[in-house]
């Protein structure tokens, strides 16, 4: 299980800059889909990098599905050399993306985001519209039931 | 803040949202956002012991 409390508080603890994208947004709109992770585009600056190799350093991430052993390293190096890191952590699965297809990354997305507090820590969501159009723009047939709940969820809304 | 820019159509999406369950959504929408995280750990929790059961079903096979 994915312990969404304690990966959110361990972000913002640490300062980490970062919005929450995919289904854990989807989630926050009201979605009903079952995800197993957490998805988030964090800004890919120096000093936020920083904050997020201190933010998991305690939290044993590592890749997922690879195989035991690799010299993985977590540090601001890291994350400098790659871009987007699909990790297991003690909290569980956490998707760090520098950019998503159709949305860019942080700043181009930021501006879409709204702000929310999950079990009274306040993050940033990508926007339920933005968070279609993304997911349109990805293109992949495997999001479209995703799609159609989320627009479904405008609908309910009346908006 | 969010885009007000309404949605295009899409046909294909149409006819997939044909099949979804309205009334789970409003009754999300009826919960807090920490409600919504709460249920969808409590479901992922749930998923992994059908998981674990079905491991165990087959392993006595």
């Amino acid at each position: 299980m994915t312990d969404f409390r304690a990966l959110l508080a361990a972000l913002t603890d640490a300062g980490v800059e970062f919005l929450i994208v995919g289904g854990a947004a989807a989630t926050a709109h009201g979605a009903a889909r079952l995800t197993a992770d957490l998805d988030i585009v964090y800004h890919r600056t120096q000093e936020n990098c920083q904050r997020l190799v201190s933010a998991l350093r305690d939290l044993a991430p590592y890749l997922r599905g690879a195989p035991p052993g690799l010299p993985f390293r977590w540090e601001e190096q890291t994350i400098a050399n790659g871009l987007n890191f699909t990790l297991t952590t003690n909290y569980g699965d956490l998707d760090l993306l520098g950019e998503i297809t159709g949305g860019g990354g942080y700043e181009e997305l930021l501006p879409h985001a709204i702000v929310l507090r999950p079990f009274g820590i306040e993050c940033r969501c990508l926007g339920l519209k933005r968070l279609i159009e993304v997911k349109r723009a990805a293109g992949r047939p495997k999001d479209f039931e995703a799609i159609a709940e989320l627009e479904a969820i405008v609908e309910e809304r009346g908006e | 803040m969010e885009s007000g820019r309404p949605l295009q159509s899409d046909p294909v999406i149409e006819d997939y949202k044909r099949d979804v369950d309205r009334t789970l959504i409003r009754e999300n929408l009826r919960l807090s956002v920490t409600e919504r995280f709460e249920k969808l750990m409590a479901l992922q929790q749930f998923a992994e012991e059908l998981r674990r059961a079905g491991r165990d079903a087959r392993r006595r096979k």
